[in-house]
Protein backbone atom coordinates (compact mmCIF):
# COMPACT_ATOMS: atom_id res chain seq x y z
CA UNK A 1 0.00 0.00 0.00
CA UNK A 2 3.05 2.27 -0.01
CA UNK A 3 2.86 2.91 -3.73
CA UNK A 4 -0.81 2.53 -4.65
CA UNK A 5 -0.36 4.37 -7.95
CA UNK A 6 2.05 1.76 -9.26
CA UNK A 7 -0.39 -0.98 -8.38
CA UNK A 8 -3.17 0.69 -10.32
CA UNK A 9 -3.43 -1.30 -13.54
CA UNK A 10 -4.90 1.57 -15.57
CA UNK A 11 -2.28 4.02 -14.42
CA UNK A 12 0.55 1.64 -15.26
CA UNK A 13 -0.96 0.90 -18.67
CA UNK A 14 -0.86 4.57 -19.58
CA UNK A 15 2.18 5.71 -17.66
CA UNK A 16 4.62 2.99 -18.66
CA UNK A 17 4.50 3.50 -22.44
CA UNK A 18 4.34 7.28 -21.93
CA UNK A 19 7.50 7.12 -19.87
CA UNK A 20 9.30 5.09 -22.54
CA UNK A 21 8.16 7.58 -25.18
CA UNK A 22 9.38 10.59 -23.24
CA UNK A 23 12.68 8.89 -22.54
CA UNK A 24 13.09 8.20 -26.25
CA UNK A 25 12.33 11.85 -27.16
CA UNK A 26 14.75 13.10 -24.55
CA UNK A 27 17.50 10.82 -25.85
CA UNK A 28 16.75 11.92 -29.40
CA UNK A 29 17.01 15.59 -28.46
CA UNK A 30 20.24 14.96 -26.57
CA UNK A 31 21.83 13.12 -29.52
CA UNK A 32 20.81 15.92 -31.90
CA UNK A 33 22.15 18.63 -29.56
CA UNK A 34 25.35 16.83 -28.65
CA UNK A 35 26.33 16.08 -32.23
CA UNK A 36 25.06 19.37 -33.54
CA UNK A 37 23.00 17.67 -36.23
CA UNK A 38 21.39 20.15 -38.61
CA UNK A 39 17.58 20.26 -38.64
CA UNK A 40 17.46 19.49 -42.40
CA UNK A 41 19.21 16.18 -41.69
CA UNK A 42 17.47 15.22 -38.47
CA UNK A 43 15.45 17.72 -36.45
CA UNK A 44 15.12 17.19 -32.71
CA UNK A 45 11.77 16.89 -30.99
CA UNK A 46 11.95 20.52 -29.91
CA UNK A 47 12.34 21.73 -33.51
CA UNK A 48 9.47 19.49 -34.57
CA UNK A 49 7.29 20.85 -31.80
CA UNK A 50 8.16 24.34 -32.94
CA UNK A 51 7.12 23.46 -36.49
CA UNK A 52 3.85 22.12 -35.08
CA UNK A 53 3.05 25.50 -33.59
CA UNK A 54 4.34 27.62 -36.48
CA UNK A 55 2.66 25.59 -39.24
CA UNK A 56 -0.45 24.69 -37.26
CA UNK A 57 -2.66 26.25 -39.93
CA UNK A 58 -1.51 24.27 -42.95
CA UNK A 59 -0.95 21.12 -40.91
CA UNK A 60 -4.50 21.23 -39.64
CA UNK A 61 -5.83 21.84 -43.14
CA UNK A 62 -3.82 18.91 -44.46
CA UNK A 63 -5.04 16.72 -41.64
CA UNK A 64 -8.63 17.62 -42.43
CA UNK A 65 -8.20 16.63 -46.08
CA UNK A 66 -6.53 13.34 -45.22
CA UNK A 67 -9.16 12.58 -42.60
CA UNK A 68 -11.91 13.31 -45.09
CA UNK A 69 -10.52 10.81 -47.57
CA UNK A 70 -9.82 8.27 -44.83
CA UNK A 71 -13.32 8.40 -43.37
CA UNK A 72 -15.00 8.39 -46.76
CA UNK A 73 -12.93 5.40 -47.84
CA UNK A 74 -13.48 3.57 -44.57
CA UNK A 75 -17.24 4.11 -44.67
CA UNK A 76 -17.45 2.93 -48.27
CA UNK A 77 -15.21 -0.06 -47.51
CA UNK A 78 -17.42 -1.08 -44.59
CA UNK A 79 -20.64 -0.75 -46.56
CA UNK A 80 -19.39 -2.40 -49.75
CA UNK A 81 -17.35 -5.01 -47.90
CA UNK A 82 -20.26 -6.05 -45.72
CA UNK A 83 -22.55 -6.14 -48.74
CA UNK A 84 -20.05 -8.34 -50.58
CA UNK A 85 -19.81 -10.72 -47.60
CA UNK A 86 -23.56 -10.98 -47.34
CA UNK A 87 -23.65 -11.78 -51.03
CA UNK A 88 -20.91 -14.40 -50.65
CA UNK A 89 -22.71 -16.34 -47.94
CA UNK A 90 -25.91 -16.48 -49.96
CA UNK A 91 -24.47 -19.08 -52.24
CA UNK A 92 -21.33 -21.12 -52.53
CA UNK A 93 -21.33 -20.37 -56.25
CA UNK A 94 -21.19 -16.62 -55.79
CA UNK A 95 -18.39 -16.90 -53.28
CA UNK A 96 -16.32 -19.29 -55.35
CA UNK A 97 -16.76 -17.13 -58.45
CA UNK A 98 -16.03 -13.76 -56.86
CA UNK A 99 -13.72 -14.30 -53.91
CA UNK A 100 -10.57 -14.72 -56.03
CA UNK A 101 -11.19 -11.23 -57.42
CA UNK A 102 -11.37 -9.79 -53.94
CA UNK A 103 -7.96 -11.37 -53.32
CA UNK A 104 -6.72 -10.04 -56.64
CA UNK A 105 -7.71 -6.55 -55.58
CA UNK A 106 -5.90 -7.00 -52.31
CA UNK A 107 -2.59 -8.14 -53.80
CA UNK A 108 -2.45 -5.53 -56.56
CA UNK A 109 0.01 -2.85 -55.43
CA UNK A 110 -1.99 0.33 -55.01
CA UNK A 111 1.00 2.45 -55.96
CA UNK A 112 0.99 0.83 -59.38
CA UNK A 113 -2.67 1.43 -60.17
CA UNK A 114 -3.15 4.76 -58.40
CA UNK A 115 -2.00 6.79 -61.45
CA UNK A 116 -4.63 5.02 -63.57
CA UNK A 117 -7.36 5.73 -61.07
CA UNK A 118 -6.30 9.35 -60.89
CA UNK A 119 -6.60 9.58 -64.68
CA UNK A 120 -9.99 7.89 -64.69
CA UNK A 121 -11.57 9.67 -61.76
CA UNK A 122 -11.65 13.43 -62.39
CA UNK A 123 -12.29 14.64 -58.86
CA UNK A 124 -9.13 14.32 -56.77
CA UNK A 125 -10.85 13.61 -53.49
CA UNK A 126 -12.80 10.78 -55.08
CA UNK A 127 -9.74 9.43 -56.88
CA UNK A 128 -7.87 9.22 -53.57
CA UNK A 129 -10.94 7.70 -51.91
CA UNK A 130 -11.19 4.97 -54.55
CA UNK A 131 -7.54 4.05 -53.98
CA UNK A 132 -8.03 3.93 -50.22
CA UNK A 133 -11.19 1.82 -50.57
CA UNK A 134 -9.33 -0.74 -52.69
CA UNK A 135 -6.82 -1.17 -49.87
CA UNK A 136 -9.25 -1.00 -46.96
CA UNK A 137 -12.03 -3.24 -48.19
CA UNK A 138 -10.35 -6.63 -48.14
CA UNK A 139 -10.12 -7.17 -44.35
CA UNK A 140 -13.80 -6.31 -44.09
CA UNK A 141 -14.77 -8.78 -46.81
CA UNK A 142 -12.60 -11.65 -45.62
CA UNK A 143 -13.33 -11.25 -41.91
CA UNK A 144 -17.06 -10.70 -42.26
CA UNK A 145 -17.41 -13.63 -44.66
CA UNK A 146 -15.53 -15.83 -42.21
CA UNK A 147 -17.76 -14.58 -39.39
CA UNK A 148 -20.99 -15.14 -41.27
CA UNK A 149 -19.86 -18.73 -41.86
CA UNK A 150 -18.70 -19.32 -38.28
CA UNK A 151 -22.09 -20.19 -36.93
CA UNK A 152 -22.57 -22.80 -34.21
CA UNK A 153 -23.81 -25.78 -36.29
CA UNK A 154 -26.17 -26.84 -33.51
CA UNK A 155 -27.74 -23.40 -33.36
CA UNK A 156 -28.12 -23.51 -37.11
CA UNK A 157 -29.75 -26.94 -36.87
CA UNK A 158 -32.11 -25.56 -34.27
CA UNK A 159 -33.03 -22.61 -36.47
CA UNK A 160 -33.79 -25.04 -39.28
CA UNK A 161 -35.82 -27.22 -36.97
CA UNK A 162 -37.98 -24.27 -36.01
CA UNK A 163 -38.27 -23.57 -39.72
CA UNK A 164 -36.53 -20.22 -39.63
CA UNK A 165 -36.40 -18.48 -43.00
CA UNK A 166 -33.20 -17.28 -44.65
CA UNK A 167 -33.83 -13.77 -43.44
CA UNK A 168 -34.39 -14.83 -39.84
CA UNK A 169 -31.24 -16.94 -39.98
CA UNK A 170 -29.29 -13.97 -41.25
CA UNK A 171 -30.61 -11.38 -38.80
CA UNK A 172 -30.84 -13.50 -35.69
CA UNK A 173 -27.96 -15.88 -36.14
CA UNK A 174 -25.40 -15.11 -38.81
CA UNK A 175 -24.98 -11.38 -38.25
CA UNK A 176 -24.60 -11.57 -34.46
CA UNK A 177 -22.15 -14.48 -34.86
CA UNK A 178 -20.17 -12.43 -37.37
CA UNK A 179 -19.90 -9.27 -35.25
CA UNK A 180 -16.62 -10.09 -33.47
CA UNK A 181 -15.00 -10.95 -36.82
CA UNK A 182 -16.48 -7.84 -38.42
CA UNK A 183 -14.99 -5.61 -35.73
CA UNK A 184 -11.66 -7.36 -36.14
CA UNK A 185 -11.81 -6.47 -39.82
CA UNK A 186 -12.72 -2.86 -38.97
CA UNK A 187 -9.64 -2.48 -36.77
CA UNK A 188 -7.34 -3.45 -39.63
CA UNK A 189 -9.37 -1.56 -42.18
CA UNK A 190 -9.20 1.87 -40.51
CA UNK A 191 -5.40 1.78 -40.54
CA UNK A 192 -5.41 0.65 -44.16
CA UNK A 193 -7.85 3.41 -45.16
CA UNK A 194 -5.44 5.96 -43.72
CA UNK A 195 -2.44 4.36 -45.41
CA UNK A 196 -4.41 4.20 -48.66
CA UNK A 197 -5.31 7.89 -48.44
CA UNK A 198 -1.70 8.87 -47.82
CA UNK A 199 -0.16 6.57 -50.44
CA UNK A 200 -2.64 7.67 -53.09
CA UNK A 201 -1.89 11.28 -52.39
CA UNK A 202 1.83 10.63 -52.70
CA UNK A 203 1.21 9.27 -56.16
CA UNK A 204 -1.29 11.92 -57.12
CA UNK A 205 0.77 14.74 -55.72
CA UNK A 206 -2.22 17.04 -55.55
CA UNK A 207 -1.46 20.51 -54.37
CA UNK A 208 -3.53 23.60 -53.75
CA UNK A 209 -6.51 23.76 -51.49
CA UNK A 210 -6.98 20.00 -51.63
CA UNK A 211 -3.55 19.17 -50.25
CA UNK A 212 -3.52 16.54 -47.54
CA UNK A 213 -0.79 15.51 -45.15
CA UNK A 214 1.01 13.41 -47.74
CA UNK A 215 1.41 16.35 -50.10
CA UNK A 216 2.63 18.40 -47.17
CA UNK A 217 5.32 15.80 -46.50
CA UNK A 218 6.37 15.85 -50.16
CA UNK A 219 6.47 19.62 -50.28
CA UNK A 220 8.35 19.92 -47.01
CA UNK A 221 10.86 17.42 -48.33
CA UNK A 222 11.45 19.44 -51.53
CA UNK A 223 11.85 22.63 -49.49
CA UNK A 224 14.09 20.99 -46.91
CA UNK A 225 11.60 21.93 -44.20
CA UNK A 226 12.31 18.68 -42.47
CA UNK A 227 10.82 19.62 -39.06
CA UNK A 228 7.48 20.26 -40.75
CA UNK A 229 7.80 16.95 -42.56
CA UNK A 230 8.27 15.21 -39.24
CA UNK A 231 5.35 17.10 -37.78
CA UNK A 232 3.08 15.93 -40.61
CA UNK A 233 4.37 12.40 -40.22
CA UNK A 234 3.66 12.48 -36.48
CA UNK A 235 0.16 13.70 -37.21
CA UNK A 236 -0.51 10.78 -39.56
CA UNK A 237 0.76 8.29 -36.98
CA UNK A 238 -1.29 9.90 -34.26
CA UNK A 239 -4.40 9.79 -36.45
CA UNK A 240 -3.84 6.09 -37.07
CA UNK A 241 -3.54 5.39 -33.36
CA UNK A 242 -6.67 7.38 -32.54
CA UNK A 243 -8.66 5.60 -35.25
CA UNK A 244 -7.51 2.22 -34.00
CA UNK A 245 -8.38 3.12 -30.41
CA UNK A 246 -11.79 4.29 -31.58
CA UNK A 247 -12.44 0.94 -33.28
CA UNK A 248 -11.36 -0.97 -30.18
CA UNK A 249 -13.67 1.18 -28.09
CA UNK A 250 -16.65 0.65 -30.38
CA UNK A 251 -16.07 -3.08 -30.57
CA UNK A 252 -15.73 -3.32 -26.77
CA UNK A 253 -18.93 -1.35 -26.31
CA UNK A 254 -20.89 -3.61 -28.61
CA UNK A 255 -19.42 -6.95 -27.52
CA UNK A 256 -18.81 -6.32 -23.86
CA UNK A 257 -21.71 -8.40 -22.63
CA UNK A 258 -20.90 -11.60 -24.33
CA UNK A 259 -17.74 -11.91 -26.36
CA UNK A 260 -14.49 -13.12 -24.85
CA UNK A 261 -12.53 -10.36 -26.55
CA UNK A 262 -14.35 -7.65 -24.61
CA UNK A 263 -14.74 -9.33 -21.24
CA UNK A 264 -12.93 -8.25 -18.15
CA UNK A 265 -12.21 -11.51 -16.40
CA UNK A 266 -12.03 -11.39 -12.64
CA UNK A 267 -9.46 -13.74 -11.26
CA UNK B 1 -35.64 -59.52 -12.11
CA UNK B 2 -39.12 -60.04 -13.38
CA UNK B 3 -39.93 -61.64 -10.04
CA UNK B 4 -38.51 -58.62 -8.27
CA UNK B 5 -40.76 -56.30 -10.22
CA UNK B 6 -43.77 -58.48 -9.70
CA UNK B 7 -43.23 -58.81 -5.99
CA UNK B 8 -42.84 -55.06 -5.69
CA UNK B 9 -46.06 -54.22 -7.42
CA UNK B 10 -47.85 -56.83 -5.33
CA UNK B 11 -46.49 -55.56 -2.08
CA UNK B 12 -47.21 -51.97 -3.01
CA UNK B 13 -50.63 -51.92 -4.65
CA UNK B 14 -51.06 -48.11 -4.53
CA UNK B 15 -48.26 -47.89 -7.06
CA UNK B 16 -50.49 -49.51 -9.59
CA UNK B 17 -52.60 -46.37 -9.81
CA UNK B 18 -50.08 -44.10 -11.55
CA UNK B 19 -49.05 -47.03 -13.70
CA UNK B 20 -52.49 -47.09 -15.18
CA UNK B 21 -52.51 -43.44 -16.18
CA UNK B 22 -50.19 -43.54 -19.14
CA UNK B 23 -46.89 -44.51 -17.52
CA UNK B 24 -47.80 -48.12 -18.06
CA UNK B 25 -45.16 -50.12 -19.88
CA UNK B 26 -47.86 -51.62 -22.01
CA UNK B 27 -47.38 -50.05 -25.40
CA UNK B 28 -50.78 -48.78 -26.31
CA UNK B 29 -50.09 -45.14 -27.14
CA UNK B 30 -50.15 -43.79 -30.65
CA UNK B 31 -46.81 -43.92 -32.44
CA UNK B 32 -45.11 -40.53 -32.25
CA UNK B 33 -41.97 -41.40 -34.14
CA UNK B 34 -41.59 -44.53 -36.16
CA UNK B 35 -38.19 -45.47 -37.52
CA UNK B 36 -38.12 -48.51 -39.73
CA UNK B 37 -35.23 -50.19 -41.47
CA UNK B 38 -33.08 -47.08 -41.28
CA UNK B 39 -29.45 -47.11 -42.38
CA UNK B 40 -27.24 -44.08 -42.15
CA UNK B 41 -24.00 -44.27 -44.08
CA UNK B 42 -21.75 -41.23 -44.19
CA UNK B 43 -19.92 -40.18 -47.32
CA UNK B 44 -16.65 -41.55 -45.93
CA UNK B 45 -18.21 -45.01 -45.69
CA UNK B 46 -18.82 -45.06 -41.94
CA UNK B 47 -21.94 -47.02 -41.13
CA UNK B 48 -23.39 -44.91 -38.35
CA UNK B 49 -26.62 -46.85 -38.18
CA UNK B 50 -27.75 -50.15 -39.62
CA UNK B 51 -31.25 -51.52 -39.82
CA UNK B 52 -32.68 -49.41 -37.03
CA UNK B 53 -36.28 -50.22 -36.15
CA UNK B 54 -37.83 -48.25 -33.33
CA UNK B 55 -41.27 -46.99 -32.48
CA UNK B 56 -41.69 -44.31 -29.85
CA UNK B 57 -45.22 -44.08 -28.54
CA UNK B 58 -47.24 -41.30 -26.98
CA UNK B 59 -46.21 -40.56 -23.40
CA UNK B 60 -43.16 -42.82 -23.31
CA UNK B 61 -39.83 -41.91 -21.81
CA UNK B 62 -37.30 -43.79 -23.90
CA UNK B 63 -33.55 -43.73 -23.42
CA UNK B 64 -31.09 -44.56 -26.17
CA UNK B 65 -28.10 -46.08 -24.41
CA UNK B 66 -24.78 -47.18 -25.81
CA UNK B 67 -21.06 -46.53 -26.12
CA UNK B 68 -19.57 -43.77 -28.26
CA UNK B 69 -20.04 -44.43 -31.94
CA UNK B 70 -23.14 -46.59 -31.56
CA UNK B 71 -25.20 -44.12 -33.53
CA UNK B 72 -27.47 -43.04 -30.70
CA UNK B 73 -27.02 -39.35 -31.44
CA UNK B 74 -27.37 -40.03 -35.14
CA UNK B 75 -30.64 -41.84 -34.51
CA UNK B 76 -31.88 -38.97 -32.36
CA UNK B 77 -31.00 -36.41 -35.01
CA UNK B 78 -32.80 -38.48 -37.61
CA UNK B 79 -35.85 -38.48 -35.34
CA UNK B 80 -35.53 -34.70 -35.17
CA UNK B 81 -35.46 -34.50 -38.94
CA UNK B 82 -31.93 -33.07 -38.75
CA UNK B 83 -30.34 -35.64 -41.00
CA UNK B 84 -31.25 -37.62 -44.09
CA UNK B 85 -31.39 -41.38 -43.95
CA UNK B 86 -29.51 -43.57 -46.42
CA UNK B 87 -32.21 -46.22 -46.41
CA UNK B 88 -35.50 -46.84 -44.64
CA UNK B 89 -38.29 -44.54 -43.56
CA UNK B 90 -39.11 -42.26 -40.65
CA UNK B 91 -42.67 -41.26 -39.80
CA UNK B 92 -43.81 -38.57 -37.40
CA UNK B 93 -47.31 -39.08 -36.04
CA UNK B 94 -47.65 -41.66 -38.82
CA UNK B 95 -46.98 -39.03 -41.47
CA UNK B 96 -44.01 -37.34 -43.10
CA UNK B 97 -41.87 -34.54 -41.69
CA UNK B 98 -44.11 -31.77 -43.00
CA UNK B 99 -46.60 -32.32 -40.15
CA UNK B 100 -43.94 -31.56 -37.54
CA UNK B 101 -44.58 -28.18 -35.95
CA UNK B 102 -48.34 -28.30 -36.27
CA UNK B 103 -50.48 -28.13 -33.17
CA UNK B 104 -50.16 -31.32 -31.14
CA UNK B 105 -47.16 -32.32 -33.26
CA UNK B 106 -44.49 -30.03 -31.94
CA UNK B 107 -40.97 -31.20 -31.53
CA UNK B 108 -38.13 -29.77 -29.48
CA UNK B 109 -34.48 -30.72 -29.29
CA UNK B 110 -32.05 -30.23 -26.44
CA UNK B 111 -28.41 -30.43 -27.46
CA UNK B 112 -25.45 -31.82 -25.59
CA UNK B 113 -24.19 -28.31 -24.88
CA UNK B 114 -26.68 -25.67 -23.93
CA UNK B 115 -26.32 -24.15 -27.44
CA UNK B 116 -27.53 -20.75 -26.35
CA UNK B 117 -26.93 -17.58 -28.32
CA UNK B 118 -24.16 -15.92 -26.28
CA UNK B 119 -25.15 -12.42 -27.43
CA UNK B 120 -28.72 -12.69 -26.17
CA UNK B 121 -30.03 -12.60 -22.62
CA UNK B 122 -31.63 -15.74 -21.21
CA UNK B 123 -35.13 -14.47 -21.84
CA UNK B 124 -34.36 -13.70 -25.45
CA UNK B 125 -32.81 -17.13 -25.88
CA UNK B 126 -35.87 -18.80 -24.43
CA UNK B 127 -38.23 -16.82 -26.64
CA UNK B 128 -36.35 -17.68 -29.82
CA UNK B 129 -38.74 -20.43 -30.99
CA UNK B 130 -41.66 -18.05 -30.52
CA UNK B 131 -39.83 -15.25 -32.31
CA UNK B 132 -39.12 -17.53 -35.23
CA UNK B 133 -42.81 -18.39 -35.41
CA UNK B 134 -43.71 -14.69 -35.18
CA UNK B 135 -45.54 -15.22 -31.90
CA UNK B 136 -45.72 -12.01 -29.91
CA UNK B 137 -47.88 -10.34 -27.34
CA UNK B 138 -48.93 -11.08 -23.78
CA UNK B 139 -49.65 -14.73 -24.52
CA UNK B 140 -46.12 -15.29 -25.74
CA UNK B 141 -44.71 -13.44 -22.73
CA UNK B 142 -46.78 -15.67 -20.43
CA UNK B 143 -45.37 -18.77 -22.15
CA UNK B 144 -41.85 -17.50 -21.61
CA UNK B 145 -42.57 -16.74 -17.96
CA UNK B 146 -43.95 -20.25 -17.50
CA UNK B 147 -40.99 -21.89 -19.20
CA UNK B 148 -38.51 -19.91 -17.08
CA UNK B 149 -40.45 -20.71 -13.93
CA UNK B 150 -40.54 -24.42 -14.75
CA UNK B 151 -36.76 -24.62 -14.84
CA UNK B 152 -36.35 -22.26 -11.88
CA UNK B 153 -34.76 -19.43 -13.84
CA UNK B 154 -37.42 -16.76 -13.32
CA UNK B 155 -34.90 -14.47 -11.68
CA UNK B 156 -32.30 -14.89 -14.42
CA UNK B 157 -34.14 -13.73 -17.51
CA UNK B 158 -31.90 -10.70 -17.86
CA UNK B 159 -28.64 -12.57 -17.41
CA UNK B 160 -26.34 -13.41 -20.28
CA UNK B 161 -25.62 -17.11 -20.78
CA UNK B 162 -21.98 -16.71 -19.81
CA UNK B 163 -23.03 -15.39 -16.42
CA UNK B 164 -24.75 -18.70 -15.62
CA UNK B 165 -23.28 -21.96 -14.39
CA UNK B 166 -23.26 -24.99 -16.66
CA UNK B 167 -26.34 -26.43 -14.96
CA UNK B 168 -28.23 -23.17 -15.28
CA UNK B 169 -27.30 -22.85 -18.94
CA UNK B 170 -28.71 -26.32 -19.47
CA UNK B 171 -31.90 -25.26 -17.67
CA UNK B 172 -32.17 -22.26 -19.98
CA UNK B 173 -31.75 -24.59 -22.92
CA UNK B 174 -34.53 -26.81 -21.59
CA UNK B 175 -36.74 -23.76 -21.04
CA UNK B 176 -36.20 -22.81 -24.67
CA UNK B 177 -37.25 -26.31 -25.71
CA UNK B 178 -40.34 -26.14 -23.51
CA UNK B 179 -41.53 -22.70 -24.50
CA UNK B 180 -43.28 -24.07 -27.56
CA UNK B 181 -45.01 -26.63 -25.33
CA UNK B 182 -43.65 -29.54 -27.37
CA UNK B 183 -45.28 -32.92 -27.70
CA UNK B 184 -42.04 -34.70 -28.42
CA UNK B 185 -38.86 -33.77 -26.61
CA UNK B 186 -35.57 -35.11 -27.98
CA UNK B 187 -32.56 -34.77 -25.70
CA UNK B 188 -28.99 -35.53 -26.72
CA UNK B 189 -26.95 -36.26 -23.58
CA UNK B 190 -28.24 -33.05 -22.08
CA UNK B 191 -26.65 -33.52 -18.67
CA UNK B 192 -23.45 -35.24 -19.79
CA UNK B 193 -21.20 -32.32 -18.94
CA UNK B 194 -22.65 -31.68 -15.48
CA UNK B 195 -21.58 -32.88 -12.07
CA UNK B 196 -23.51 -35.75 -10.52
CA UNK B 197 -25.44 -33.67 -7.98
CA UNK B 198 -26.69 -31.24 -10.61
CA UNK B 199 -27.42 -34.12 -12.94
CA UNK B 200 -29.54 -35.96 -10.37
CA UNK B 201 -31.44 -32.80 -9.58
CA UNK B 202 -32.13 -32.09 -13.23
CA UNK B 203 -33.13 -35.72 -13.77
CA UNK B 204 -35.77 -35.41 -11.08
CA UNK B 205 -36.94 -32.06 -12.41
CA UNK B 206 -37.21 -33.51 -15.88
CA UNK B 207 -39.24 -36.49 -14.70
CA UNK B 208 -41.57 -34.21 -12.79
CA UNK B 209 -42.15 -32.07 -15.85
CA UNK B 210 -42.60 -35.08 -18.07
CA UNK B 211 -45.26 -36.44 -15.77
CA UNK B 212 -47.01 -33.11 -15.49
CA UNK B 213 -46.96 -32.30 -19.20
CA UNK B 214 -47.61 -35.66 -20.78
CA UNK B 215 -44.69 -35.33 -23.19
CA UNK B 216 -43.03 -38.05 -25.11
CA UNK B 217 -39.30 -37.99 -24.41
CA UNK B 218 -36.38 -39.62 -26.20
CA UNK B 219 -33.23 -39.24 -24.17
CA UNK B 220 -29.73 -40.14 -25.32
CA UNK B 221 -27.22 -41.07 -22.64
CA UNK B 222 -24.20 -43.27 -22.06
CA UNK B 223 -24.98 -43.72 -18.39
CA UNK B 224 -26.70 -46.98 -17.51
CA UNK B 225 -27.89 -45.51 -14.21
CA UNK B 226 -29.36 -42.43 -15.76
CA UNK B 227 -31.14 -44.49 -18.42
CA UNK B 228 -32.66 -46.91 -15.91
CA UNK B 229 -33.62 -44.18 -13.48
CA UNK B 230 -35.41 -42.05 -16.03
CA UNK B 231 -36.98 -44.28 -18.60
CA UNK B 232 -39.77 -46.71 -19.01
CA UNK B 233 -37.85 -48.14 -21.96
CA UNK B 234 -34.12 -48.44 -22.44
CA UNK B 235 -33.04 -49.03 -26.02
CA UNK B 236 -29.57 -50.57 -25.95
CA UNK B 237 -27.30 -49.86 -28.88
CA UNK B 238 -23.90 -51.14 -30.02
CA UNK B 239 -21.17 -49.74 -32.21
CA UNK B 240 -19.48 -50.72 -35.50
CA UNK B 241 -21.90 -50.77 -37.12
CA UNK B 242 -24.25 -48.67 -35.02
CA UNK B 243 -27.35 -50.74 -34.31
CA UNK B 244 -30.10 -51.45 -31.84
CA UNK B 245 -29.48 -54.64 -29.90
CA UNK B 246 -32.00 -54.67 -27.08
CA UNK B 247 -35.12 -52.96 -25.79
CA UNK B 248 -35.59 -53.26 -22.03
CA UNK B 249 -38.80 -52.21 -20.29
CA UNK B 250 -38.28 -50.65 -16.88
CA UNK B 251 -41.55 -51.55 -15.22
CA UNK B 252 -41.32 -49.27 -12.23
CA UNK B 253 -44.03 -46.71 -11.54
CA UNK B 254 -43.31 -43.03 -11.24
CA UNK B 255 -42.52 -40.91 -9.31
CA UNK B 256 -39.21 -42.62 -8.67
CA UNK B 257 -37.50 -40.88 -5.80
CA UNK B 258 -34.05 -41.14 -4.32
CA UNK B 259 -35.09 -44.45 -2.78
CA UNK B 260 -35.35 -46.01 -6.19
CA UNK B 261 -31.71 -45.14 -6.92
CA UNK B 262 -30.58 -47.39 -4.05
CA UNK B 263 -33.17 -50.14 -4.40
CA UNK B 264 -32.31 -53.71 -5.34
CA UNK B 265 -34.77 -53.40 -8.17
CA UNK B 266 -32.78 -50.52 -9.61
CA UNK B 267 -29.59 -52.53 -9.26
CA UNK B 268 -31.20 -55.50 -10.97
CA UNK B 269 -32.29 -53.41 -13.94
CA UNK B 270 -28.86 -51.83 -14.19
CA UNK B 271 -27.31 -55.29 -14.20
CA UNK B 272 -29.65 -56.47 -16.94
CA UNK B 273 -28.97 -53.44 -19.12
CA UNK B 274 -25.21 -53.63 -18.52
CA UNK B 275 -25.21 -57.30 -19.45
CA UNK B 276 -27.03 -56.49 -22.63
CA UNK B 277 -24.46 -53.82 -23.47
CA UNK B 278 -21.59 -56.17 -22.75
CA UNK B 279 -23.08 -58.98 -24.80
CA UNK B 280 -23.51 -56.63 -27.74
CA UNK B 281 -19.94 -55.43 -27.61
CA UNK B 282 -18.68 -59.03 -27.40
CA UNK B 283 -20.74 -60.00 -30.43
CA UNK B 284 -19.29 -57.02 -32.21
CA UNK B 285 -15.77 -58.22 -31.49
CA UNK B 286 -16.59 -61.72 -32.73
CA UNK B 287 -18.03 -60.35 -35.94
CA UNK B 288 -14.86 -58.34 -36.54
CA UNK B 289 -12.40 -61.14 -35.74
Amino acid sequence: MKRPLLENERFVQIAAPLFVGLLFLLLWELVVQANDIQPYILPGPVAIAKAFVEDAGILFQGLLMTLKVTFLAFAIAVVLGTAASLLFVQSRWIEVSLFPYAVLMQVTPIVAIAPLIIIWVKDTTWALTVCAVIIAIFPIISNTTLGLRSVDPNLLAMFRMYRAGRWQQLIRLRIPSALPYFFGGMRISTGLALIGAVVAEFVAGTGGSKAGLAYLILQSGYNLKIPRMFAALALITLTGIVLFALMVWISDRVLRNWHESALKVEQ
Amino acid sequence: MIEATASRSESAPPMAAPAATGESPVRVGRPVVDVSGVDKIYANGTIALQGADLTIRQGEFVSLLGPSGCGKSTLLRIMAGLGDVSRGTVKWWEQDYSVVGQKGRKLAFVFQNATLMPWARVRKNVRLPLDLAHERGPEAEAKIDRALAMVGLSAFGDAYPRELSGGMQMRASIARAMVTEPDLLLMDEPFGALDEMTRNKLNDDLLELWQAKGWTVVFVTHSVYEAVYLSNRVVVMAARPGRIVDDVSIDVPYPRGADFRVSTEFAAYCRQVSKSLELASRQGREVRS
